[in-house]
């Protein structure tokens, strides 16, 4: 009779564990989750903001269309993404181009004094440093989900229960400013 | 200790101090039920309940009105407000907490509210005119990190707590000493009763401030933690010890929710911190928590302190 209470208590004691263990998978699935979303959110606003660039340094510089064209393809490739590691690349390549844009605007003055210009440049350096710091946040989370999910016993049920490894946000690549050699304004 | 280690480990002790103000709520309603009258138990614990949630209510609007903090115009101070929502963007904070000013000369900040979509985040001018850049994002990052690990509620609740456990206590000793008839119970039981109520709030004073110092450590590792940057909080925690102005509406009750003790620590240098002040103060020593910091980041703070300009010349105030 001890023995029946005994191996009972043993197996009340193997469900808790489980039941917590599996909320606890949950939940930093979900907070990785929001932290994706949180990104998407700025990559968003990234790319919402592009056009209006082009056109502002259109009006000034219309001959330029070779980065016009550079931007607004990485600008289509962003949004295209759909792993976050795909996306990571993406963003790395859209910033490499708006590099080559702003470098491009540095030889129009009176672009860079327009108040629509400058408005656009602290929106976009807004939304990167928003990027970043979501990013920060993202791949936290995704480190404590991937931990979880990498340890024993969970390793070994983890895939069948639908925890999948998720991809981390690129961490290299903060907006490099490439090097371009300009011509002076005619 | 790597921060994640810290954050857990505060996190443990937090509990555990908890626990301690629950056990010590339970024995003292033990003792006023064993050592007098049921009922006037019952009274009590009915008192203290009106009193919690009295607490509760009020607590939403003193502390702007104490901290003289004021809120900020959607269209004033943008790169501040920029900072503040990279900081819970980076916190992963499912809303970006208000910002409020308080016209201060002395650099501190504060971080205030009952949950985290209703919360807000105080700092000082002198705050904005001492520190670069990267340390008030630190500076902000350790009050986002109160927010976040709801220590702001924690405390409310902590302040709250000690203040019932102070009421009954009171109710206890004054009926034990002047209601003679009611009293119950054997000799030992009535001594220990007059024990209890006579230490109780100075163990719920000591909780509390080991709680909120406990609080402190596990914000800086979290600021170090949701901008990567353990050197940042540390460099402005020694920038914050440099300077030597207090707050003006510095007050006692409201002392826990700055990022740096604003009244205790000119008092504790004058006197040279003894081990038995150091029970009653709601920081820990600014020495310490850069310690902390390095030992977990794995750097030391050079001996000259970079060069900046303050942020508050990027704001456009003098």
């Amino acid at each position: 009779m001890l023995w029946l209470w005994i191996l009972l208590g043993a197996v009340a004691l193997l469900v808790v564990l489980g039941v917590v263990g599996y909320n606890r998978l949950v939940r930093l699935r979900n907070e990785a989750d929001t932290g994706w979303a949180n990104i998407d959110v700025q990559l968003q606003r990234r790319g919402d903001l592009i056009p209006n660039l082009v056109e502002a340094v259109k009006g000034y510089a219309a001959h330029e269309r070779g980065v016009f064209e550079e931007v607004t393809k990485a600008r289509a490739a962003l949004q295209q993404a759909q792993t976050p590691g795909a996306a990571g690349e993406a963003n790395d390549i859209l910033s490499a181009a708006l590099g080559r844009l702003f470098a491009v605007a540095e030889a129009y003055p009176d672009l860079k004094a327009s108040e629509n210009f400058l408005r656009l440049q602290e929106d976009l350096t807004d939304t990167e440093d928003k990027i970043s710091a979501a990013r920060r946040y993202y791949n936290s989370t995704v480190m404590h989900y991937l931990t979880a999910i990498q340890s024993i016993p969970w390793v070994l049920v983890a895939k069948p229960l639908g925890f999948r490894a998720k991809e981390f946000f690129s961490a290299e690549g903060d907006t490099a400013v490439p090097q371009i050699s300009l011509a002076p304004a005619p | 200790m790597t921060l994640q280690q810290q954050i857990r480990g505060n996190r443990l002790r937090s509990g555990i101090v908890v626990f301690g103000f629950v056990l010590l709520l339970v024995v003292l309603a033990g003792l006023v039920g064993l050592a007098l009258d049921v009922s006037l138990g019952v009274v009590a614990l009915v008192v203290a309940l009106l009193y919690a949630v009295f607490g509760i209510v009020r607590s939403r609007s003193l502390i702007s009105g104490i901290t003289h903090a004021q809120p900020v115009g959607p269209d004033e101070l943008r790169p501040l407000r920029r900072l503040v929502e990279n900081v819970s963007i980076g916190a992963g904070l499912p809303v970006t907490p208000e910002l409020r000013i308080v016209d201060d000369d002395a650099p501190n900040a504060f971080a205030a509210g009952l949950r985290p979509t209703s919360s807000y985040v105080g700092v000082t001018t002198g705050l904005l005119r001492t520190m670069p850049k990267r340390e008030l994002e630190a500076i902000i990052a350790h009050e986002i990190s109160h927010i976040r690990n709801r220590d702001t509620y924690l405390m409310t609740m902590a302040t709250i707590f000690a203040g019932v456990i102070a009421l009954i206590a009171d109710i206890g000793f004054r009926s034990l000493a002047y209601g003679g008839r009611s009293r119950k119970g054997g000799a030992i039981v009535v001594v220990l009763a007059v024990v209890g109520f006579l230490l109780a709030p100075y163990a719920a004073l000591l909780l509390r401030m080991s709680l909120s110092r406990r609080r402190e450590y596990l914000a800086d590792a979290g600021a170090a933690e949701i901008l990567s940057d353990p050197e940042a909080m540390a460099l402005a925690l020694n920038r914050l010890e440099l300077d030597t102005t207090s707050v003006r509406y510095a007050d006692a009750s409201t002392a826990h929710l700055w990022v740096e003790s604003p009244t205790d620590r000119v008092d504790s240098e004058r006197r040279g911190v003894t081990a038995l002040s150091g029970l009653f103060n709601t920081h820990p020593s600014i020495r310490t928590r850069i310690a902390a910091l390095e030992e977990a980041g794995g750097f030391r703070l050079p001996e000259r302190l970079p060069s900046h300009k303050p942020f508050a010349v990027e704001l456009g105030l003098g």
